[in-house]
């Protein structure tokens, strides 16, 4: 009897283990190598576009058979995670270009520096570099990267006598130009000229803007309590007030339900986005006249900044085929690869050559909105994760909403934001 | 999911439970005799039949469980570490986490407002759908309804319900003069509003209601109607009474459950960050956040049992009150 529960326990304990250990195969019936690539690509316009790429690489040798899997948005990092947890990740990721210097330090992914070709490093914009760069070792390389404008529609400038072709340029001019576009049916608004809160550019945006350039974790450094980011939030204070709490919670709230964009609809005059909104332009403006500036400067002084984030193709901690994964992450952010993503997707991309190429490549509207991103990136924030303080955007943003509510002054909400954060430090090796 | 799991349990419940003494009785004798070749086998063929559910509990419950309560004195972040810190995490928790203690307010404001209405609300609709009037089969499958519909999609449509100026609340409201707050826009009413999606979904706890009250034998409402009783009057002495052991496993069960809300806030706010001044930073959201949004997975640890202990508090309050309303037709249980 012992024998067959000790059989019974065994046969159990088999089932297990095999089930448990899922070793991928590092080569293929055809001898190559195949390498697992997860994305979040799975659109109907970008599935396609990461595809292409993946099978020109394919083509381009045979050793390396690289495979697409695509996990939806909301899992892809934490099933990664999980999966670098339990020693079996895929052999590249496309991940988060703000968090590479975090996922360094934890351990979640592979140090690149000496599987690298030599002078690399040239071929990318230099900021986004820094992002990939962890205490003198490079942890992935850049993708893609985005960047904030102004679009303007040029009809409702001619329509309140304003240039069409001179988009604001301060912070003065923009507050202007806005009331200038405001149109008012009795208590409602049938046109808002602008309102900050509203487009893709939130409030540490304008803040970091002010500042010229300075981030709310600069160096190191807790600079969330400084004079600029202050009058930043002020204006942001003043603004709501002028065009009303109850205008700019209702349109708030209809714009987050609409399925077209307010300012493709006419709602408001000018509007925040990335590079890539020229692509829903486009589409769906017809033949509504607008423009692209760069983000307005808070004066004739400082910057015109803007913000930006973007993506890197890395190995996960504990990829079976390092070597050939980074043949295949060097390709993907080469010239050519790259010149096809940035076109098919008008999206702005990491390699200096392939951005200049795609604006080549590009012409009319298309040309002098790619061009105009290419200049904002030149003063674009990405604020990576400090790792001293990885969740101060939690802290941060509830005292932003208080004195946007009016439940607190922006003196106190900063102030309180600022001893939050540094209460929060956390010590790193 | 959640109703099934309750209807499950219903089912059980009503069982009449004999005790069975005939093992007690037998001890005394078991002590001496070797258990049969037949026992031993039986026993042993149970003991493969539960295995799939041994291993899942060894496994997949206390397995993971206690390695939480492990990693919530380390500072493990999934990957690289695991150091012993002593008490570190609870300390911070306690005293260096605003949104700690931002997470738990909005949490027990849920719990405080969400269960009692619910329950009430639950009781008072299964009064209403107790009633012997034509078309009854389908007045209960409407109320039904919102409880067999569940996740994402139910989210998304009381988001559009609750816009502040083209939603369907607020144009009601519009109807009767009211103007409508901005619900999910304004950290007074997110809490309130997600309340009130919650009450929307009360079948659940109303088809509970409805079969006991079925049960209640009409002889009851036969002697007090002889004696003259009322409407209100047999609710409060009669019905009240009978059902409160659904009213117990309803309190506790949505307690529980409302201490756990997660999902409602992490879809309908803004990149799942809790809402406008984080009023919806509830505290499993907050305890995800820190878990996968920035790896500290020790810490999110010794959140998971900080709330294990105040959810078990709370249900020991229940069962220990429970003794002075709760009644038990079949004698005590």
């Amino acid at each position: 009897m012992k024998k067959k529960w000790t059989f019974f326990l065994f046969a159990i304990l088999l089932l297990f283990i095999s089930g448990c250990s899922n070793d991928a195969e590092a080569t293929n019936a055809d001898g190559k190598i195949e390498l697992d690539f997860w994305t979040f690509w799975g659109s109907e316009t970008r599935r396609p576009i990461i595809e292409k790429m993946i099978d020109d690489f394919n083509n381009s040798q045979d050793e390396i058979v690289v495979k697409h899997t695509y996990v939806p948005w909301g899992d892809i990092w934490t099933k990664n995670l999980a999966a670098v947890a339990a020693g079996n990740p895929p052999d590249v990721i496309v991940n988060d270009i703000r968090s590479v210097a975090l996922r360094a330090e934890n351990n979640q992914v592979e140090d690149i520096t000496d599987l690298m070709s030599d002078g690399l490093e040239e071929k990318f914009d230099p900021k986004l570099w820094e992002t990939v760069v962890h205490e003198d070792k490079t942890y992935a390389l850049p993708f893609n990267t985005d960047t904030r404008l102004l679009y303007y529609n040029k009809d409702a400038f001619r329509e309140a006598g304003l240039d069409p072709e001179k988009p604001p340029r301060t912070w003065d001019e923009l507050k202007e130009y806005a009331e200038k576009l405001n149109i008012k049916n009795g208590d409602t608004y049938e046109q808002v000229g602008f309102y900050p809160g509203w487009g893709d550019f939130g409030p540490i945006s304008w803040m970091i803007n002010a500042d010229d350039g300075v981030q709310l974790i600069d160096d190191g450094e807790v600079k969330i309590n400084t004079p600029a980011k202050q009058e930043a939030l002020q204006w942001i204070v003043d603004f709501k007030e002028d065009l009303g709490e109850e205008t700019v919670q209702n349109m708030s709230a209809e714009f987050g339900s609409e399925q077209q964009n307010p300012f493709i609809n006419g709602k408001v005059a000018m509007w925040i986005e990335p590079g890539t909104f020229f692509t829903q332009l486009d589409q769906f403006a017809g033949d509504m006249d607008y423009g692209a500036a760069l983000i307005p400067s808070f004066t004739e002084e400082t910057g015109n900044w803007s913000s930006g984030g973007g993506f890197v193709l890395e190995i996960p901690k504990g990829a079976k085929n390092p070597e050939a994964s980074m043949k295949f992450i060097e390709y993907m952010t080469d010239v050519e690869a790259q010149t096809y993503w940035a076109e098919n997707n008008f999206d702005n991309v990491a390699n200096i050559e392939a951005s200049e190429k795609a604006l080549d490549n590009l012409d009319g509207k298309a040309k002098e909105v790619y061009q105009k991103t290419l200049e904002s990136l030149e003063e674009t924030d990405f604020s990576t994760v400090p790792l001293e303080y990885p969740d101060y955007t939690d802290l941060v943003n509830p005292n932003i909403d208080d004195a946007l509510q009016g439940d607190m002054s922006v003196e106190e909400a900063l102030e309180k934001a600022q001893k939050d954060v540094e209460a929060s430090k956390r010590e790193t090796e | 999911m959640e109703s099934l799991q309750r209807e499950d349990r219903v089912e059980q419940r009503p069982l009449p439970l004999k005790k069975i003494e005939t093992t007690k009785n037998k001890k005394p004798n078991n002590k001496k005799r070797k258990p049969s070749k037949l026992a031993v086998r039986e026993n042993i063929w149970g003991y493969i039949f539960i295995a799939p559910w041994i291993i899942g509990l060894l496994g997949l419950t206390l397995g993971p469980l206690l390695f939480s309560l492990v990693t919530s004195f380390t500072d493990y972040n999934i990957t690289s570490q695991m150091n012993f810190i002593g008490f570190d995490n609870y300390i911070k928790m306690f005293t260096a986490d605003p949104l700690f203690w931002t997470s738990l307010y909005n949490t027990v404001y849920f719990v405080i407002f969400s269960v009692p209405l619910t329950t009430v609300g639950g009781i008072l609709v299964a009064l209403l759908l107790n009633q012997k009037i034509r078309g009854i089969k389908y007045f209960r499958t409407i109320i039904y309804l919102p409880a067999i519909l569940s996740g994402v999609a139910i989210y998304f449509l009381w988001m559009q319900l609750l816009s502040p100026s083209t939603g369907l609340v607020n144009t009601v409201l519009a109807w009767f003069g009211i103007d409508g707050p901005a619900w999910l826009f304004d950290p007074e009413w997110t809490k309130p509003a997600l309340i009130m999606m919650k009450l929307w979904g009360l079948g659940g706890g109303m088809l509970l209601y409805l079969a006991i009250m079925q049960n209640v034998p009409k002889e009851m409402y036969e002697a007090a109607e002889l004696d003259g009783a009322g409407g209100f009057r047999k609710f409060i002495h009669i019905t009240l009474p009978m059902i409160t052991p659904i009213i117990f496993f309803d309190l506790v069960t949505s307690t529980i459950g409302a201490f756990q809300i997660f999902q409602e806030a992490y879809v309908m706010t803004e990149n799942g960050d809790g809402g406008p001044s984080s009023s919806l930073l509830f505290y499993n959201l907050h305890m995800w956040n820190n878990a996968f949004e920035i790896f500290d997975m020790g810490y999110a640890s010794a959140m998971a049992w900080i709330l294990f202990l105040i959810v078990m508090v709370f249900t020991f309050i229940h069962f220990k009150v429970s003794k002075r309303w709760v009644y038990y037709e079949s004698g005590d249980e």
